[in-house]
């Protein structure tokens, strides 16, 4: 969908409160119309208080909403009937059918009848529902009551749509099926605001992201401009076999350049200001240790990459020490701390 | 401009019923509902009826009195906080209508909850115990407005923000059960110590039962206008007070 520079969001000086808890600080930001603008953070950022709040169904401390040009304290109406909502919950009455479910939300939003039913009928199809209209959403999958909640979310047609957490915890056909709805809706015009833990859902969604901790905004926009802002986080991933079939392991730390060493499943990734200085050294080490290179590659900046930077989150892959050039695997899973 | 106010009227009347027609189809038949509202008001009615000499119009006029209370204010206290546990309560709140609208929609399912329950008791009397109804008319209107009454106050006490059935019910119990033994539930008016009557007429199932005494007995002890003006009152208050408890919890984001 192409942007236009009328904005469907614009937050000003927003703040909330929860007693003495600053949860969201002031923040500022604005969306446009026909965008899908990811709202990015880790636990306790703020992303589900600011969506609330965008949502109505939390009154801001402070500051100030205008969506589609109303001001959200005084005229929430006409807001409230152009936009979707599809919660972290998968918020469907399971006691009824698909089909009650969605006739119940058409006529919430004042579809007229006729048009409700066609658009019920269009939207099960969609979402491979129409099979299953009669049954209760009980018996459903949860993927399947995703999928539900998102056709109750676009019944009335919304001009914007938040989503929250839309794919975690599905199946990859879920995931993928619900991503391309995204990118549907939004080809067809509908502003999307998405709030997401998936680093690279975003990436691969957004036109623009706001990344939001400790309840302020710490950067804004377009995932390609971010992560040029980030090149010195940049990267060596190589596999390797050792001629005894053991895990070679130990000096990559020890390489010139080496910021930080981390294990990833079969692979190692060493972070690196200049890869191009690294390369020649880790094939130097290859053949010095009788390794064999199964794959070797340069890599830029990821959008978690930049994420991690920005929040100093540690998630993803086991830390590695490179003072001293020791290596160490951490405990309890994969974990990760850039340095 | 007033096309557009007519307009907005509609909307939320026709929404009133939809949440109204959407709650009788999910909630009625949920555990919660048929022991709060089915069976306690008659377990309670027979714990206390049981080995007294009571004619059987006068248990009538009792026990629709205490079912409309008990049938009326449950409703709302199971039903909100399962729809904040499921999530659908968030749907309602961002649906294109005034808060005093989804309010209202959910006290229509207490009063209609009710009445059909309060119909049991009716049935009964009429074809069973062969009572005669000294007035329908203030029967019906009485059962109609007792029935909204209750519903408003049991919506009162949903509106604290929680997602367990049982952090409501437990408060709501403590208040509702004292108010039968103040209201002339179960010590008629006319035999209630003086001292008492002054606060049996600050209960609202008060005037309830006075309207049942008045429907079925052909007496009651308060004037029937001022019943159903006093009914009426308390609808409108505390369906006001539950306004007012939502707002207050969307503000400091409970």
């Amino acid at each position: 969908m192409s942007l236009n520079n009328s904005k469907a969001i614009e937050v000003s000086n927003l703040t909330k409160y929860y007693g003495d808890l600053l949860a969201v600080d002031h923040i500022n930001f604005e969306v446009y119309q026909g965008e899908v603008f990811g709202f990015l953070g880790p636990n306790g950022a703020g992303k589900t208080t600011t969506q609330r709040m965008l949502t109505t169904l939390l009154e801001p401390t402070e500051g100030r909403i205008i969506i589609n040009g109303h001001d959200l304290a005084r005229d929430a109406y006409p807001v409230k009937r152009q936009m979707g909502l599809v919660p972290e919950e998968s918020n469907v009455y399971t006691e009824l059918t698909a089909w009650d479910n969605l006739m119940f939300t058409a006529r919430l939003y004042r579809v007229p009848r006729a048009e409700r039913v066609t658009r019920a009928r269009e939207l099960l199809e969609t979402f491979g529902l129409w099979e299953k209209r009669d049954v209760k959403a009980e018996d459903f999958s949860k993927g399947m009551r995703r999928r539900l909640s998102i056709a109750m979310a676009i019944i009335h047609r919304p001009k914007l749509l938040f989503l929250d957490e839309p794919t975690p915890g599905l199946d990859a056909q879920s995931v993928r099926a619900i991503r391309g709805l995204i990118r549907q809706l939004n080809a067809e015009g509908t502003t999307i605001f998405l709030t997401t833990h998936q680093i690279e859902e975003a990436n691969q969604l957004c036109d623009r992201v706001a990344i939001i901790n400790h309840g302020r905004i710490a950067a804004i926009d377009t995932p390609e401009r971010l992560k040029r802002a980030f090149q010195r986080v940049q990267s060596v991933e190589v596999a390797l076999e050792s001629p005894e079939g053991s895990e070679p392991s130990g000096g990559w730390a020890a390489l010139p350049g080496v910021t930080t060493l981390v294990k990833m499943g079969d692979k190692w990734r060493l972070y690196t200001d200049d890869p191009s200085a690294l390369l020649p050294q880790v094939i130097d080490y290859a053949r010095t240790h009788g390794l064999r290179i199964v794959s070797l590659s340069t890599l830029g900046p990821s959008l978690e990459d930049v994420f991690l930077e920005i929040t100093g989150q540690q998630v993803g892959v086991v830390r590695h020490e490179t003072k001293g050039g020791g290596v160490r695997r951490g405990k309890g899973g994969p974990r990760r701390d850039r340095q | 401009m007033r096309n557009g106010l007519v307009q907005r009227l509609l909307d939320e009347l026709a929404q009133v019923w939809n949440i109204a027609i959407k709650d009788i189809k999910v909630y009625y038949l949920t555990p919660p509902m048929l022991m709060f509202g089915l069976m306690m008001p008659f377990f309670m009615f027979f714990s206390f009826s049981v080995r007294r000499e009571m004619a059987a119009a006068q248990s009538v006029a009792r026990l629709l009195a205490l079912t409309t209370f008990f049938s009326a204010s449950s409703a709302g206290p199971v039903i909100i906080p399962l729809e904040r546990r499921m999530g659908t309560y968030d749907r309602l709140l961002a649906a294109p209508m005034s808060l005093v609208a989804l309010l209202f929609g959910k006290s229509l399912v207490g009063a209609f909850f009710a009445i059909a329950v309060s119909a049991v008791p009716l049935l009964v009397g009429l074809l069973w115990l062969r009572v005669a109804v000294a007035n329908i008319g203030v029967l019906v209107i009485g059962l109609v407005m007792a029935s909204t009454a209750f519903s408003a106050f049991g919506l009162a006490f949903a509106s604290v923000p929680t997602r367990s059935v049982g952090s409501i019910m437990m408060p709501s119990t403590m208040i509702r059960w004292p108010l039968l033994f103040i209201s002339g539930v179960f010590i008629p008016l006319d035999e209630m110590a003086t001292w008492m009557r002054p606060v049996a007429y600050i209960s609202p199932l008060t005037y309830a039962q006075d309207l049942m005494n008045h429907a079925v007995l052909g007496m009651g002890l308060i004037n029937t206008w001022v019943d159903l003006a006093v009914l009426l009152l308390s609808a409108i208050l505390f369906l006001l007070l539950a306004v007012w408890m939502h707002q207050r919890s969307r503000r400091l984001g409970y």
